[in-house]
């Protein structure tokens, strides 16, 4: 009896100690999310002006809250996040658009990344001289090879986004080409027609903390 | 692969044990003359320094025809396809290779580049190889080695007449004439060769390889004046025409260029030698080269088109004189003065004739202190007007332990002077994100001018670091064992580091409202090249020849590496796309070098004048370009794959009047569209010479 009271009390308190753990781990779940776009287009080429590849100069915005491209009739709402023009990255402040965004280039792995330290800066647009996410080769997120003709997202960069509404959430771009990087090798107008297609990957922390 | 690198090592430690029988030796293989390693004549065996020879014999059964061909089945060379055929030799890069013709070096390099395809192997002697540094004696260049090309020379009476024809309707056609006219020795060759190039893409709108020729005329004469006096003189002069066409898809039209290519050489090399005693010789030589390429290339119905021109004059005196002491014991000293100017439209103006004056002394002593120890010192000092002088010294030991095995260490000093581009190019490429490329000299001025033109976005902070370029240095140690086996075997092994710093590379200062960046040159990279050469050779039955090969490579740029070692360097997962912490073994060095490389050669020869030759080279894998973005050569997609080539010949002299040779190269038709454009597979040909 004595003994049978013993495994009880033992089951009833693994129990409850598991039903702790599944109440807790569905909380985490509810306020971050992880996921991958692919291929999200970005003012592709469409001809050439002075003998420079030139797109129709639009942004494609995109809501990392709802995880969904947003259109060009709501560019001054706070329903996007980001904007993709070229290699150019705005966020959903400044003067970029009336939202509470801002980013910052975090130098690390995503991984690693596991909480945005208290003192971190944010940065806010101020178009076309700077961004918060500075523009040019080897500033930002990307570095341009000369002898190869090719954009690639420097790895180690992780982009801290503030979402319009002041949400966080990280960002790393893993390729800005249709199909992945091009060999080296392809030419210049094949390297030209797959640019500027971003695919990247990204955690989202809806309930305000900054902690992923 | 494995099992080749097996088999090098089985013969070499094979030999090893077998190395207490004590038959023998016939050293006379190995018993050939180099006068590249001392600037004066030595026994190849007695030299301290890493040296090798290629024979005219060699040269023939190989069927080469051009100098690249033939470099490329030597231990410890690659043949890079980049701006023309460059050679890489202790995994430095062409630019940093001396390449000699008769002792004076060959100018006219694109992106620092030697296109060794320049060269007819035809009217040649034969080659000599010398590894590491060499500054001492030769000057800039002579970082990873020089080259030096030995044109036959007039003295033996001959006529021989060669011709060729092989796939893609290629054709070589040259003759050799040497007779003594009185007490004049004339010797006449020439050389043309022409192909119709191939196209490794099937249906492409330009060859991969567009139709070519080249010609190479050369006259040598020598004429003893008096007794003590000599006189001699060689001429000779190069030509090359490539076809151009060149499309490009612009807004889904078809551009067709049409054009050329073509490239002019002269090299004039007077010398009068006076023998002052039978110990002491003096000898002042002139050379006096040009070097002109032109690319034109027009678009139908438009105006105006590509043009680039670039002239290019190296002209040099110098006196050498040599003091043999005693038996062992030899003393060289020289001096000389150089006066070298380009003038092309890649800088400003073809009218604006930018130059450099170099002047140089030289002197190096060789003795044999003991029976079995001999020491070489040698130093040289140049002094430049357009940059800062430098002081090349370099020691050499050989310690002779028996007569069957010997050491050497050696240790000098190699310097690379920055090249005119890397001074004064003024190149914009309007294609390409219109970036510029400026030389360091002129730089800020450029700066500014597109700054008053309102032209800059922004500056960088290296714009105010921009300085005099300094000549790119190197540290390089070799240290070799060689080792006569009984039973015609031969082994060596010789490990090499070379530490290169003040590496010139090219950095942002500059972006323009365009977007596109400007570039400049700076005295900025540290790197070393560091590995093994193995050689051994055997002799069977007298009629066969078997040589084996390898070389194992390590490079680094010495920043990169402190960087991934304080975790400051990333990479992108191929599986995923994202970034993890490089590690120092993911770092795959330096670009174009092969880790491991090697070759087998067979050469099988009769008495009744039939050959036959198999050579297998083997290139492992390189690295090609970085794909991940952090600019280095790391994951399985940033290298071309490695290898093997087998090239063969048959050949038999049917009497003393003529010779027939059959060949095939690239028996395995290996071909690499994107790595190795410049080899067109599997290629067959006949070879007729006649002598008279």
């Amino acid at each position: 009896m004595r003994a049978l009271k013993i495994s009880f009390i033992v089951l009833a308190s693994v129990l409850f100690f598991m039903s702790c753990q599944k109440n807790e781990t569905p909380l985490v779940i509810d306020s971050v999310r992880t996921d991958t776009i692919f291929e999200l287009v970005a003012d592709t080429i469409i001809g050439l002006s002075n003998g420079q590849p030139v797109g129709a100069g639009k942004f494609t915005f995109f809501s990392i809250e709802t995880n969904s491209v947003i259109s060009d009739a709501d560019s001054n709402s706070t329903k996007w996040d980001i904007g993709v023009r070229g290699t150019t990255i705005i966020t959903n402040s400044g003067n970029s658009g009336p939202g509470f965004g801002g980013a910052f280039v975090y130098n690390g792995t995503f991984g690693e990344l596991t909480s945005i330290s208290a003192d971190s800066v944010f940065r806010v647009d101020n178009a076309p001289t700077a961004y918060a996410i500075p523009t040019g080769s080897n500033k930002g997120w990307y570095v341009y090879d000369f002898p190869t003709n090719l954009i690639n997202p420097i790895p180690g960069r992780v982009l801290v986004i503030r979402t319009a509404n002041g949400n966080y959430a990280k960002v790393e771009i893993y390729s800005y080409y249709r199909g992945g990087t091009p060999s080296a090798n392809v030419p210049d107008d094949e390297k030209l027609a797959r640019q500027r297609f971003y695919t990247f990957g990204y955690t989202y922390q809806s309930d305000g903390s900054k902690v992923f | 692969m494995k099992s080749l690198v097996l088999f090098c090592f089985i013969i070499l430690c094979g030999g090893v044990v077998a190395q207490t029988n004590t038959d023998s030796i016939s050293s006379k293989s190995m018993d050939e003359v180099i006068v590249t390693a001392t600037r004066s004549p030595r026994l190849l065996s007695n030299i301290a320094i890493p040296a090798s020879i290629i024979s005219a014999k060699t040269l023939y059964q190989s069927g080469s025809l051009r100098l690249s061909d033939i470099l490329a089945e030597q231990t410890g060379i690659a043949i890079i396809d980049n701006f023309g055929k460059g050679i890489q030799m202790q995994g430095l890069s062409s630019e940093y290779t001396l390449i000699l013709l008769n002792g004076e070096p060959l100018i006219g390099r694109t992106g620092g580049v030697l296109d060794l395809s320049r060269i007819t192997i035809k009217g040649i002697k034969k080659i000599e190889i010398i590894k590491g540094p060499s500054s001492s004696l030769y000057g800039s260049e002579a970082m990873g080695g020089v080259i030096n090309i030995i044109t036959d020379q007039p003295g033996i009476r001959k006529s021989d007449l060669n011709l060729r024809y092989g796939r893609f309707n290629t054709v070589d056609g040259s003759f050799d004439i040497a007779r003594r006219i009185h007490k004049l020795d004339v010797q006449i060759s020439s050389d043309y060769n022409r192909s119709e190039g191939y196209s490794l893409k099937p249906n492409a709108m330009q060859q991969t390889v567009e139709p070519f020729w080249r010609s190479t005329q050369q006259i040598s004469m020598s004429l003893p004046i008096a007794d003590k006096w000599k006189f001699g003189l060689t001429a000779r002069h190069n030509n090359t025409y490539v076809d151009n066409t060149i499309s490009v898809l612009n807004g889904g039209n078809t551009i067709v260029s049409k054009g050329f290519e073509k490239s002019n050489e002269y090299n004039i090399n007077p010398f009068i030698r006076l023998t002052i005693s039978p110990k002491i010789s003096t000898t002042f030589r002139g050379y006096f080269t040009g070097f002109t390429a032109i690319q034109e290339l027009s678009v139908k119905d438009a105006l105006g088109g590509y043009d680039d021109q670039f002239k290019q004059q190296f002209n040099r005196i110098e006196n050498q004189t040599d003091w043999h002491i005693r038996a062992q014991s030899n003393f060289i000293a020289g001096a000389g003065f150089i006066q070298e100017n380009v003038r092309s439209n890649r800088y400003d103006s073809l009218s604006i004739k930018r130059e450099n004056q170099i002047g140089y002394i030289f002197a190096q002593h060789e003795e044999k202190v003991t029976k079995k120890l001999t020491f070489i010192a040698g130093l040289r000092y140049d002094a430049n007007k357009a940059y800062s002088s430098v002081l090349s010294p370099k020691t050499a030991f050989q310690y002779a332990y028996n007569e069957f095995i010997s050491f050497n260490v050696s240790y000098g000093k190699g310097f690379k002077a920055p090249d005119f581009r890397q001074l004064y190019l003024n190149f914009t490429n309007v294609a390409a994100g219109s970036y510029s490329v400026f030389g360091a000299s002129v730089a800020q001025d450029e700066v500014m001018r597109l700054s008053d033109l309102n032209s800059i976005d922004q500056t960088t902070s290296m714009l105010n670091t921009v300085s005099v370029l300094k000549p790119e240095v190197s540290g390089g140690f070799n240290a070799g064992v060689k080792v006569k086996f009984p039973h015609e075997l031969n082994a060596q092994a010789n490990f090499f580091r070379n530490d290169i710093s003040n590496m010139i590379v090219t950095d942002v200062i500059a972006f323009k409202k365009s977007g596109g960046q400007i570039y400049t040159y700076f005295n900025l990279k540290q790197a070393l090249t560091q590995g093994v050469e193995l050689e051994a050779s055997k002799r069977l039955r007298k009629s066969i020849n078997i040589k084996v090969g390898y070389q194992y490579l390590y490079t680094a740029d010495k920043q990169v590496l402190r960087t991934i070692k304080q975790g400051e360097v990333y990479q992108r997962s191929i599986e995923n796309g994202a970034a993890t912490r490089m590690t120092v073994s993911d770092y795959g060095g330096l670009p174009y070098r092969s880790k491991h490389s090697a070759n087998i050669k067979f050469n099988y020869e009769n008495k009744s004048g039939f050959f036959t030759t198999i050579r297998l080279i083997y290139r492992g894998r390189w690295g090609t370009n970085d794909v991940d973005g952090n600019g280095l050569i790391n994951r399985e997609d940033e290298f071309a794959n490695g290898y093997m080539q087998a090239n063969s010949s048959i050949g038999y002299s049917a009497s003393k009047h003529w010779d027939i040779m059959l060949g095939v190269d690239n028996i395995f038709n290996y071909k690499d569209l994107l790595f190795l454009p410049g080899n067109p597979g599997r290629a067959g040909y006949i070879n007729f010479q006649l002598h008279f």
